[in-house]
């Protein structure tokens, strides 16, 4: 009996092998076209960003020409002092620019990253830039402040930099305003 | 005079040199590197890797050449990453950074990746050395180590790198150890070094995974009291409730508290069947009915289960048929309103819906989520590339507008020179009758300031003119060329995404059978239990009808 069965173990032996080498290979090949294609979404992934690259480009020469560029940018100096809930921005008056903020937002400008809220075209001259921010402090405080800032528009590009600090023990809010020339 | 200043209003006055102003290209970073990497930072944090690469185009530091490899590697673009990091990894201030972003791109080469999370653990601060030294552990535990593993986990800051770490080490024991105490040991270091994260959702969401590993491990070992003490502490609102709960009534069951055991079942039923351990507490609270001696209601607790499972088998058709008839992708992940691969960070809305319960279910095997992230993308791409080709035709649209009206536009003419030499007349006259230092003189000082500007700008426009054809063809063949380019990749991106597309829904299809599979088996233990019961049932009529 015992024979018997070890014979038919050994007839049935090399198509086991065969069966398990055929789904191995198979398991093999399903994760070559899995890489294969991983890779070809990579190049995919790449050509978009090198076409993002380009309409960025294209969208600031055709959209906002240097002469008449207004850029305004945000940072924190105070890292810890405020969490920005939301800002709006008005230029001479009008709004031009909302921003609600999310975490990974507020992270970023925690990391030292400056965001640009705005950017729009002005004639030369004397303009007015409101900001209304609304935040919360770190203790604990819901805060709305306006700010205003008086600007020349001069030829060339211009960018306003608010910077938002609120230092402890009382995190008040100061907004302190550069022009890069 | 005042009135006669305020007619001197300068926006209302130079609205006309707005117009004829050139639109020479903006093609320059700000040109102060301060602001050049801030912006950068903030956008690549953000996701917007095409302005963080504008803005970080000629990097000047390391931090613009760290920011600048982090989107290149976001877009693809690894080779050029593996330039920059090589550099920075030789530089002064983000060798460890750079190390461990290098050796997620190393592949077939573990010397080489040890090599560089040891520089990375060397010369990194905070969550990068503390990810830097989780993987080295992992590699040492994989690599048949554990001892080296447990020394260098001994190492880390609590935290959640190092619960992980204690957490792999745990199912490493789990796996070779007859005896729990040395799993349930470095799951107890793994639930303290947890309680450590800063992030409280993740530290939460990994906490209550520990604790019904432990008390998985403890009701296996036998001890009871042991495992109800772990898994009455996991969180009511996280996806490792379900299990959570069914150990704890088997728990509760196996040490004679029916009552309590069937409470926690109760709780697990109200979760869809698609989760680990609800079926088996459908199962259980007959079974508690059982043990506790009511025998009518564990036939109806039994009959319920029956006719969830049934329903349940429906459902799982249902979802098949949707998988062949729209794709795996808009029946389960779009259906469910979830494009996020973060299967484990689940919230009590997605806990209670079948469909997505179904989806995070499938989403915990990793290679399930390589093939949605794959579909995911592509459907990402696709969107950002039509988005891309709307504008872009925009932008051709309004580029041959002015190319057709530059013909006949003049220069700056003679009257409107007239009209500027007039207004600085007007000002100068009126600076002599305002007194020094008045209001009305500094009003008619910015007044001329901002004339002397236009006249710059008018100075400058003669010669924008006459290159203003030039630039706005050498623009409109920019765009030319992209749209071409954008067609061919769109092109490339459909055939990409009916590959990626064919694969996942063949993934789902094998995970629903299966799912319907597991159905069938639950289906036939209550069948089995009501037919056990009926048949103790009749066994007792029949002693009962005995004379």
């Amino acid at each position: 009996m015992v024979g018997t069965v070890h014979a038919v173990i050994s007839q049935v032996k090399p198509y086991i092998t065969a069966l398990v080498v055929a789904i191995f290979a198979a398991g093999g090949v399903q994760a070559d076209e899995s890489a294969a294609l991983d890779r070809e979404i990579d190049a995919i992934e790449s050509e978009v960003a090198s076409l993002s690259q380009t309409l960025f480009e294209l969208e600031e020469s055709v959209l906002y020409p240097a002469d008449t560029q207004v850029a305004v940018f945000l940072a924190l100096k105070d890292k810890e002092g405020l969490a920005l809930d939301s800002v709006e921005l008005y230029l001479n008056g009008s709004p031009v620019s909302s921003h609600l903020y999310t975490d990974r937002e507020r992270e970023s400008l925690r990391k030292g990253g400056i965001q640009r809220l705005y950017i729009g075209n002005l004639p030369h001259g004397g303009h007015q830039l409101k900001a209304v921010l609304t935040a919360r402090s770190a203790n604990e405080r819901f805060i709305r402040r306006e700010v205003r800032h008086q600007f020349r528009k001069r030829p060339g590009e211009s960018r306003i930099q608010m910077t938002l600090d609120a230092a402890a023990p009382d995190y008040e809010p100061v907004v302190s305003f550069q022009e890069w020339e | 005079m005042q009135e006669w200043i305020r007619k001197l209003n300068p926006t209302r006055c130079f609205a006309l040199v707005l117009a004829l102003i050139s639109h020479s290209s903006v093609l320059a970073q700000t040109g102060h590197p301060d602001l050049d990497l801030g912006i950068a930072r903030f956008a690549e944090h953000n996701g917007q890797s095409a302005e963080a690469l504008w803005y970080t185009q000629t990097p000047e530091s390391e931090a613009e050449s760290l920011v600048r490899a982090r989107a290149l590697i976001n877009t693809g673009r690894q080779s050029q990453a593996v330039e920059l990091l090589d550099r920075l990894i030789d530089g002064d201030y983000y060798r460890g950074e750079a190390a461990l972003l290098r050796s997620d791109l190393i592949e077939d080469n573990p010397a080489e990746t040890e090599r560089l999370l040891t520089l990375a653990s060397e010369k990194g601060h905070g969550e990068i050395r503390q990810r830097a030294l989780y993987q080295l552990a992992d590699m040492a535990r994989t690599g048949d180590r554990p001892e080296r593993a447990g020394q260098i986990l001994a190492t880390m800051d609590p935290g959640y790198w190092a619960a992980l770490g204690y957490m792999n080490i745990a199912a490493d024991y789990g796996k070779r150890d007859l005896n729990p105490s040395r799993a349930l040991i470095s799951l107890r270091v793994a639930l303290a070094m947890a309680e450590e994260d800063p992030d409280r959702r993740r530290g939460e969401a990994l906490k209550a995974r520990l604790l019904v590993r432990a008390g998985l491990l403890a009701y296996e070992a036998g001890d009871y009291d042991k495992a109800i003490s772990f898994l009455e502490k996991v969180a009511l609102e996280s996806y490792s409730t379900p299990q959570g709960l069914y150990l704890h009534g088997l728990a509760l069951s196996a040490k004679g508290n029916q009552r309590d055991a069937m409470q926690s079942w109760h709780r697990a039923k109200k979760y869809p069947l698609a989760f680990a351990g609800v079926a088996e507490a459908w199962l259980g609270t007959g079974r508690g009915y059982d043990l506790t001696g009511y025998l009518g209601q564990a036939g109806e607790a039994y009959l319920a289960a029956s006719a969830s499972y049934e329903s349940e088998r429906v459902t799982l058709r249902k979802l098949a048929d949707l998988v062949r008839d729209k794709g795996a992708f808009e029946a389960l992940v779009s259906g469910a309103g979830e494009t996020q691969t973060e299967w484990f960070l689940a919230d009590s809305r997605m806990l209670t819906q079948p469909r997505s319960a179904y989806l995070l279910r499938f989403m915990e095997n990793a290679d399930a989520q390589a093939a949605v992230g794959r579909v995911s993308t592509l459907e990402t791409q696709l969107d950002r590339m039509a988005q891309q080709e709307r504008t872009l035709t925009v932008f051709q649209g309004v580029l041959s507008e002015r190319l057709k009206e530059s013909s006949g536009q003049a220069g700056i003419s003679d009257a409107f020179r007239d009209r500027f030499e007039a207004t600085l007349k007007r000002i100068s006259g009126a600076k002599d009758a305002a007194s020094a230092g008045s209001p009305e003189a500094k009003r008619l000082d910015q007044l001329a300031l901002t004339l002397a500007d236009v006249k710059d700008s008018a100075n400058l426009f003669g010669p924008r003119l006459a290159q203003r054809d030039q630039t706005l063809r050498r623009l409109s063949g920019r765009i030319e060329k992209a749209l071409v380019s954008l067609r061919q990749n769109r092109q490339r991106a459909r055939q990409a995404l009916d590959s990626a597309n064919a694969d996942l829904d063949r993934r789902v299809l094998a995970y629903v059978n299966a799912e319907a599979d597991r159905m069938v088996t639950a289906l036939e233990k209550a069948e089995q239990q009501i037919a056990h019961l009926y048949e103790y049932l009749a066994l007792q009529n029949l002693k009962q009808g005995a004379p």
